[in-house]
Formats: structure tokens, sequence, C-alpha cells
């Protein structure tokens, strides 16, 4: 069964990589513009985007319990209310039906309604984020909130969420800053602010502590669901806008570079689409040693053969999943076996021998990876002991008493032929004495 | 009654009524027993016999080989049971032949039907077998083995076990018990090795049927031992019990879930040490007459004595005989058993009132019947007093055990009721000697009389003695029968109000969770219900009624007495499903799962893991057990709490009650507004007595907790 929703998650999933459509829900028209050069790399990969105001009143998302977009872009960082059926309930529903979201804050200003999205997945935005020494001189203002972040310190390691963080150049960002709550586990701190940063209102003078200070100040988090859907949080609107994509990084005492944001949004926008780090279980099998079937129940001690094909999504295709650490364990409340697969070209495979313990044993396939969908396959098998035809009929250790019994067996004959013709010998002489 | 008096071979007409008598006995035990049926169905009854059935099914559908090596993977999840090893298989057996046997003759019949009428199938076998053991016992007297016959027939106790439905090993094991112990005096009677190995069979079939078998293990070396200590072992004795011990020993280790025992547990070992002691007297006796030197006799006995006790003394060190097995130990021990064994209500102490409903006039004939024994000392009324009064201690500890005593009470009262007759029944047919007598002369007459040891009035006498007992025979039959239909009829499935209404929830529950739940999907619930629910429901069950293994049912006792966070964590270890309490306060049954809930937590307790669960936590300060507001908070945040009386704060139960009123504990409940986080309520039957809830999967995203 577990393998049937599987499949069915799969399909859904595949069928959000080939033909999915995105909802960009925008507080006005002009975004479209200001951020055309992040939209064109998206629709250029084949997503079919539709812009939409945020308070239109016809909004729906899922439709007689369809849902109508496979992905929702919120750069709405003012909408106090979203149009139409849409409320932070709504956008949990459509997570939780496997939908993927976007969304971005601001620095200030930030409407009701995105903080209500953003509360249910447990982070509130703070203020603007100032640093006062990390900051780009030209596209300042004087605030110090156009903030010059380094890849190399500040992201996280997971190159499936944020690319290949070593080579990215220093990415602007301008915006407020999350507040992540601690219970939420599912989250991943992509992108953090830098230990001289801190959240403020600009205009106002610093009275009491900042909502977040340095390092705990988080840019961009990623939250992958249980279900696979993916959520990619910020509180910059900014950091996708044509001007950072294309503008120059001043910062003093650096060299003016070429901004890394393009890079670092196409990967956040490959990854929340789910064009990277997607696996799926192509097939599995698992039968004992020298067989093809798998049995009705296999018995202990048995050696069997375990064969899982696992794919990836690479460019829209489906590519052999290289992978080299996926481990196999045999569960029965604790794993009794616990190996790691080969991988040949894909297809993963062990050969194992079952413990000494009957049981309901999973075959249970659990791997979980910073930016790859949770690949999980669990088989359930029965272990059961020996047929008691199946147990050895001769112990080389017993022979001493197969001997003694065999031995008693023929001396008893020999002593009743002995005890039975003995007895009448005296019989005999006592007759002859007499006589 | 002619006949019931006449002693000796019987002639051709008596010969006659005497099987017509037998055969009405067997038509009376066969129909007394389908009250069940006729006012339910023809359906299995209670717990237990649901297993035996499944198992009957099984193995019926794919064989008796499968079946011996079944591992069934539906319960006991994830551990699984191999059943074929751990099951008596004798009553699975007997049903599937009779069921084939029947199918070879173009009977039609269902497997359910062939299990449910197995009791009183049975129980018209026992009215024979009893009259064939107490025609041993009596030697050869047919009033008392016919009286111990009709008994049987109708002695509560044993209906109780045996009605149409109840599908337990016991229906079969009581038929073969008394098979066994007739087959064994009659062994001991005859001295021939065929009759001990027939006894030896009959042992076998008992050793298949039920684990009471160990009882008849220990009995027949008591026997001996008896006969030993009165002076009256004889060669007969000895080549019966040698005989009946080797070949019965040999096949009883046959079965599977014997195995090894009877070497091993301490519990078969006074047989083994009867049969060493009968061959150490034996060779002692033969050696007698050729020693005549009085030292070397007691150097001979010292000698035997001495590596008797090193034998023993060695056995025990190397851990050879273990300690008593669990129930076993219970009989001598009752307060230092594990709660798993105490817990089953069938394993409490018998009160008086029970004996009276179970036994009722064999109560009162027993004693007569141990005097008619003493009055007539030989083998087999040794073996019947035995036999009555070891079964009558244990009683005292386990109710259960009546059902074994039942049948030692129908003999010892068939004895009696016939040593009545004989002694009354002569004097009716005895001439009047004088029609005419004055007064003077009847006044003459008893002084004769008081001279040669008689009374007067005799023929008066026993015109009143021999019609008081048709009296209290004849209550007694009306009593069985009462009992039969209010008491024993009931098949706990179906549930039957004082007003006739009945409460059909426990079978709508299961039909439920077969139609709507993963056929793979695991449902937790106390052991009770695990047979009924791989039964009927087919779905995988974590424990059921054959607790072998302690832990797993103190792990599900745990997760039900913790509060719902630790317990959703243990319940994803284990992979549960679903969740099926039974509730009684809508309707006031007292079987309910809160009423149970005690024995859960010590239960939950008794293991390392479980030690922080102890039962004052759930009790009041004032060490009551309640479900009000002045229950403690452990209490009322138990995951069974929780499940019971989720949404029972809004329910009216009695027009005079406050909301949430339970009609069980009499107690209105403390918690009207239970939330849920990690389960939800699946189903909830028409009277609320099962509700079943789902564990959801952990949430999909950041839920706020």
């Amino acid at each position: 069964f577990c393998y049937r929703v599987m499949k069915l998650l799969l399909l859904l999933l595949a069928a959000c990589a080939a033909a999915d459509r995105v909802l960009v829900l925008v507080d006005n028209m002009s975004i479209r513009e200001s951020h055309s050069i992040f939209f064109k790399s998206i629709t250029d990969r084949g997503h079919s985007v539709i812009f939409k105001n945020a308070d239109e009143s016809s909004l729906q998302l899922i439709k007689f319990g369809e849902l109508q977009f496979e992905n929702l872009i919120l750069f709405a960082p003012s909408a106090d209310e979203f149009g139409g059926t849409i409320t932070a309930a709504e956008i949990a529903r459509f997570v939780d039906q496997g939908g993927n979201v976007l969304l971005a804050g601001a620095g200030s200003n930030v409407g009701a309604a995105v903080r209500d999205v953003a509360a249910d997945n447990g982070f509130e935005f703070a203020d603007q984020l100032i640093d006062h020494v990390n900051y780009d001189s030209v596209l300042d203002d004087g605030s110090h909130t156009t903030v010059v972040a380094n890849g190399k310190s500040q992201l996280m390691e997971a190159p499936l969420i944020v690319g290949d963080r070593s080579k990215l150049a220093p990415i602007l960002y301008s915006g407020g800053s999350l507040v992540a709550s601690p219970n939420n586990r599912l989250r991943l701190d992509v992108f953090k602010a830098f230990s001289t940063a801190y959240s403020h209102d600009p205009s106002k003078p610093i009275k009491d502590y900042p909502s977040a200070v340095g390092r705990q100040a988080v840019l961009v988090s990623a939250v992958q669901a249980r279900n696979n859907a993916r959520l990619v949080l910020t509180a910059s609107l900014h950091l996708f806008s044509n001007q950072f994509l294309s503008a120059t990084v001043n910062k003093e005492g650096d060299k003016p570079t070429q901004s890394g944001n393009k890079a670092l949004v196409d990967a956040l926008a490959k990854w929340v689409l789910k064009e990277t780090g997607v696996l799926r279980v192509k097939s599995v099998q698992h039968h004992k040693v020298g067989e093809k079937q798998p049995p009705r129940e296999y018995t202990i001690m048995e050696e069997v053969d375990y064969k899982l094909e696992v794919e990836e999504l690479k460019d829209k295709k489906w590519v052999p999943f290289s992978g080299k650490d996926v481990q196999l364990e045999f569960v029965r409340i604790d794993p009794f076996v616990r190996t790691t697969l080969n991988n040949k070209n894909g297809v993963l495979s062990t050969r194992f021998k079952l413990p000494d313990v009957y049981g309901v044993y999973k075959l249970l396939v659990d791997y979980r990876r910073v930016g790859y969908t949770h690949l999980l396959d669990v088989q359930q098998v029965s272990v059961r002991p020996l047929w008691h035809t199946q147990y050895e009929r001769f112990i080389r250790s017993a022979f001493p008493y197969y001997a003694s019994s065999f031995s008693m067996m023929s001396s008893l004959v020999v002593f009743s032929f002995v005890f039975l013709y003995h007895k009448s010998d005296p019989l005999v002489a006592h007759t002859k004495k007499t006589n | 009654f002619q006949m019931v008096v006449k002693l000796g071979k019987p002639t051709k007409k008596e010969k006659f009524l005497l099987l017509l008598a037998l055969a009405g006995a067997c038509c009376l035990a066969f129909i007394i027993r389908l009250f069940s049926v006729l006012r339910f169905e023809t359906m299995i009854h209670e717990y237990d016999p649901y297993f035996n059935y499944r198992s009957t099914e099984m193995m019926v559908e794919n064989g008796v080989f499968s079946f011996h090596n079944w591992f069934d993977e539906k319960s006991w999840y994830p551990l699984g049971r191999g059943v074929g090893s751990s099951v008596y298989p004798g009553l699975m057996w007997t049903a599937g032949s009779i069921y084939h046997f029947l199918r070879a003759f173009q009977f039609k019949v269902d497997v359910r039907q062939v299990c449910v009428f197995i009791g009183p199938i049975f129980s018209a076998f026992s009215v024979l077998a009893t009259y064939a053991l107490t025609w041993e016992v009596s030697k050869g007297n047919n009033g008392a083995a016919l009286f111990a016959s009709v008994f049987i027939a109708l002695v509560p106790g044993y209906i109780s076990r045996s009605v149409a439905g109840s599908y337990d090993n016991e229906s079969i094991a009581i038929f073969c018990m008394i098979l066994t112990f007739a087959l064994w005096l009659r062994a001991i009677r005859t001295g021939s090795m065929a009759a001990a190995t027939t006894a030896a069979l009959a042992y076998l079939y008992m050793v298949a049927a039920w684990g009471g078998y160990i009882f008849i293990t220990n009995l027949i070396p008591l026997h001996v031992l008896g006969l030993i200590l009165t002076g009256r072992f004889t060669h007969r004795a000895y080549v019966a019990y040698s005989t009946y011990y080797v070949i019965g020993t040999l096949l009883s280790m046959q079965i599977s879930f014997v195995n090894f025992k009877p070497t091993e547990s301490a519990d078969h070992m006074p047989a083994l040490g009867i049969f060493g002691l009968i061959q150490l007297i034996t060779f002692y006796n033969y050696l007698k007459p050729m020693v005549t030197s009085e030292g070397l006799r007691q150097i001979i006995v010292g000698g035997v004595l001495g590596s008797i006790g090193l034998v023993l003394g060695g056995a025990i060190v190397t851990g050879k005989i273990g300690a008593l097995s669990g129930r076993l130990a219970f009989f001598f021990n009752s307060k230092g058993a594990i709660p798993i064994i105490a817990s089953v209500a069938e394993h409490q102490g018998t009160s008086l009132a029970h004996y009276y409903y179970d036994l009722h006039l064999l109560l009162l004939l027993f004693p007569l019947g141990v005097y008619r024994c003493f009055t007539d000392l030989h083998e087999g009324t040794l073996f019947a007093m035995m036999y009555g009064i070891t079964t009558l201690y244990f009683t005292r500890i386990m109710v259960r055990i009546v059902l074994v005593l039942a049948p030692a009470m129908c003999v010892l009262g068939g004895l009696a009721l016939s040593g009545h007759y004989y002694a009354f029944l002569p004097n009716l047919s005895a001439p009047e000697e004088k029609e005419t007598s004055t007064i003077e002369k009847k006044k003459k007459e008893i002084k004769k009389a008081a001279a040669e040891g008689g009374y007067p009035f005799k023929r008066e006498l026993a015109a009143i003695a021999a019609f008081i007992p048709i009296l209290v025979v004849g209550s007694f039959v009306s009593h069985s029968i009462y009992m039969a239909r209010e008491h024993y009829s009931d098949p706990t499935i179906v549930l039957r109000a004082g007003n006739g209404k009945l409460y059909d929830d426990f079978r709508e529950a299961y039909k439920w969770i077969s139609e709507n739940t993963e056929e793979n999907a695991k449902v937790l619930s106390w052991w009770d219900y695990g047979y009924h629910l791989s039964s009927m429901a087919n779905r995988t069950v974590f424990v059921d009624g054959n607790t072998w293994n302690n832990t797993h049912i103190s792990r599900v006792g745990q997760i039900l007495a913790s509060d719902e966070k630790t317990s959703y964590e243990m319940m994803r270890e284990l992979d549960v499903n679903y969740v099926l309490v039974i509730f009684g306060g809508k309707i006031g049954y007292p079987g309910d799962d809160i009423n149970k809930f005690i024995w859960m937590i010590r239960i939950a307790g008794s293991t390392p893991t479980g030690a922080h669960i102890t039962q004052k936590q759930y009790m009041t300060n004032y060490g009551e057990y309640r479900i009000d507001s002045r229950a403690p908070k452990k209490m009322r945040n138990s995951l069974m709490y929780k499940m019971c009386y989720h949404r029972f704060g809004q329910l009216m139960t009695h027009p005079r009650a406050p909301l949430g009123y339970d009609l069980s504990q009499n107690q209105e409940v403390g918690d009207k507004d239970i939330q849920f986080e990690h389960l939800e309520e699946a189903y909830t039957t028409e009277n609320w007595i099962v509700r079943v809830y789902r564990v959801k999967p952990p949430a999909n995203k950041f839920s706020g907790k």
C-alpha cells in the first residue's frame, strides 16, 4: 500500500515537473516588469506563469479538491488580504496537497495576509535588516539597508537549494529578516544574516533590543513538508528584482563585481519548483537468491536479494540516481540488518542474510538528504520459522546418542534371548539331580 | 429402579433398558446445550473460540501440515506467532475430521456449524465416558454409572463450557479426561499392557486437546502413590503404570507445543518420580525374599533413598528442573503470580454461591459419595476420592477448575445415590410379615428388629427414602435447565440486557473495520479483543488471548496508560493504524476497558520499560479508582481515558443524570471536552460499546506545537 501511495505521489510529482502552472500573486503589475529577468528564466524553463493581482476576487487555488496550480509565488508583501478564496488556511491545504510556495516579504509594511502565511509555517517578519559594515556603497541610500552578503559564509551548504556557494559572487540583499520558531524542525535556514547585521526600523532611534540580531536573523528559509511539498520564504522581494540581478556590487575595500543574485534566485526557484533534488523509486524487487518472485513468506536465515531502482529528475528528464550512500534497513521495531546499497547506474542492490529471528519485518529505505525529496520505500515481509521438515535430520554432534540408542535396542534383544534361554538351564540341572 | 438396584450381570431386558436410558442421557446432554442456538444463532461465542475457529478454517483450507507449520503474521505484530507450535491442535483436528467425514458423505456442512456443535456432541460422548468411569470406580455397578451419566449430562459446571458455540479446548478435553481415567482404571484392574496402551492413547488425545492435561499427568501418579501408601500396590498396577507412563509420555512429546516439557519442566516431574519409585519398589520386592539379613536390607533401602536424593538434588542444581510454570505455580502461591495470569477473570477463586450454581445437588451428594468410597475401599474408589478432593482444593483458587471438578462430583454423586437406593430399596420390596398386627405385636416387632440390628417401619421409611431423592433430583434438573438457559448461553459478543434488548455492537464494529480499513492495517486493542479482530475483522493485531509475550502486552498497556504524546511515539514505532476500545458507559456494560484499565496499568508496570507506571498514580489520594473530576491528572490524560470519554461529556445517558454520566462507573465524567492531537475518531458503534480511533500520520508541516 505504501508503495502504491509512493507511486501516486511520484506520478503527481512527475506531472508537476512536466507541465506545471505557476500562479504569481503580486501587489501591482509593475512587479512583473521590475522582476522580469527572474520570471523570464522561469518561463524559459518550461513553466507557464500566470500573473494575478493579490486581491483579485476570482482567485482560487483548489477547485473541487483539485489543485488549480502546482506552484504559488507570493510576491505581494503588502497584501492585507488575498482575493477570492485564498487565505492562509487555503494555502496550508494547498501545501498539504503537494503545492509549492515561494513567498517574499519586505523590510517594512508587510501585509497581514503574508504574515499569516509565514506564521503558519513558523516564521515572523522582523524589521528592516541593517548592516553598518557590509553594505553596497553605490546602491545604498545611507541607511545601510542594502546589504552585501557573502555566499560562502552565509549560505547553507546545500548545493541543490542554493547552488555552488563557493563560486557565488556577493549577493545584494535589501529587506527585512525572518525569525524562525525553534519548534519547526522541518525548516532549513538557507541564508543567514552576517553577525554584524540586525533588524530595526532605520528611521527610528534604537531604544529596545532589535527584533533579530546577527546570525539569528534568517534571510531565506526553505521548508520541505513531509509530503515533499516545498516552501521558500524570504523577507526580501528585492532579492529577485532586475535591479539586483543585474547590479554591480560595490563594497568598501572590495573590487566591484557582478552580483551573485541571479545564480542564487535561479537555484532557489529551481528547487522550489521541483526541478532539482527530486527522487523517485522506479521499481523495487526482493526475492530469495536464485529466484525471481518474492515468496509469500521468507524463512529465517535465507539469503535475500534486494534491488531498488531510483531515478532523479535532472533537466526535466528522469535519469539514474547516482548517490552512493543509500542504506537498506531490515526492521522489526529495531533494525536487524543495516547495509549500504551498491549503486550500479541507478540500480541499488544488496544481498543479505535474514536474521535467525522470525517476525514481520520491513524492508526500509529511508533516505533523507538536504535538498532531496524524502525517498521512502517500505516493503513488509514475513519471516517464518523453519518447517518441521527443514531441520537437520542427523546432527553430527549427536552421533554418540544415536549409537547409544541403537546399542541399547540391540543389547535388549540379545539380553532377552540370553535371559530366556539361560533360565531353563538350572531347571534341567535340578531335575537331573533328583533323578 | 429394579435395574438400578440389581447387582451382577443384567438380563437382556435390563440391558435394553440400560441402553435406552444411556441414549436418553446422551440426547439430554446434547439438547440442553442448544439454548444458545435457539436464542441467538449458530455463532461462535466468547474470545478463544474465535481463534480456534480461525485456526480450524485455516487447517481445513490448507491441510494439516501447513497448519502444523502455520506462522501467523497477522497476530502479535511485528513478532508474529508460530501458531502450529504454540497451540493444542486436538480441537482443530477433531473438528476438521468431523467436517471431512460429513463432507465425504455429501453433507454440505459449514466449518462454522461443525465448530458450533462440537461442544454438545462431545458432551454426549462424555456421558458415555462417565458411565464407563463410574462403572470402573464402582466395580460394575450399573446403577451408580447410570446416575453419574445422567448427572454429567446436566451438571451446570460442565454446561458452562460446552454449550453450542463454545468452541473451546475444554469442550472436548473433558471428554478426553474422563475417558483417560476410565481406561486407566481399566488398565489397573486388568493389569494388561493393551489396556494401559489404550489409556496412553486417550492421554495423547487429552494432551493434544488442552493444557489441563497436566492435571492427569499428576493425578495418575498420585493415585499410584496412594496405592503404594495404602498397601494396595500390585503387579497389575506396576504393569499398568509402567506401560502407560512410557507410552503416554512418548506420545505426548509428539505434540509440538509440549515437546520436551515432560522431561524438563517441574510440572511433569512427579510422574517421572513415581515411575522411578515403582521400579525401585518392585525391585525391592523382588530382592526381599532373597535377602535374609536385616542389616543388608537396611543398606539397600538407605542406598535407594540416597540415590533418589542425589538425582533430585543434581537435577535441581543443574537447572534441569526449573520452577513450576506460571499457571501451576499460581495454584500454590496465588499472591506472587504475575499480573497477566492474575488478571484473568476465570483465574479468581470460587465463591460459595458459585459452587452452588455450578454443582447444586452434587455438593450434597459429594460427602455421601466419599463415605460410600470409604465403606468399600479399593483402587477405583480411592481414585474417585483423590480426584474429587484434589480438584475441590484447586477450585478454591481458580474458578475455572470447577469444570474439572464437575465429573468427579458426578461420579461420587452417582455412587452416593445408588448406595442410597441399595440401602433402602430392598426394604421396599421386603414382604410385610403380618398384615393385621396389633399394637402389641408391633411393639414386639420393634424389639425384635432392634435386637436384629434393624429398625421399625422399614418399608415406610424406605418408601420415603426412595421418594426424597426423586424430588431433589427433580429440582436439580430444573436448576440445570435454568442455568443453561439464563446464564451459560450468552455468546458475550452479543450482549443481552435484562429487558431482553440485544446489543450487537461488537460485530458491527468488526464489520466496519473489515470494510473500511486498509487490508494490512494494524489495529491496537487490549488483548481480550485480539482474537475477535483477527477472526472477524481480519486485521493485524498486536496482542491477543495467547498471552505468550508479557513484554509485548505490557507495551500495549503502556500505550494505553500514557499520555497522548508518549503513546503516539510508541504507536508510531509499532506502526499502529487504528486503536479500538470497549466502552460501556452509555449502556452500563460493566466489562468495558475502563473497568479493566486497572489491570492494564498493573501489567504495563510489570516490565522494566514500564516501571514508571504505577497503580498509585491513577488513583485518588484516598486510593479510589475514579473517573470523575476527582480523578488524578495522570488518569485523565491517559490515552484510554481520552478515547473512552471523547465527546462523552455532551451525551445524555440517563434522563435524570447530568450530561456525560457513566452508567457503568456511576460517575459523571471529569473531563467533558477531550481533544486529540494525533488521533481522530474513526467509528463509534450504535451504543458506544466499541470506539475505533485512527492514528494520524505526523503533521505534514509545522503545526505550531
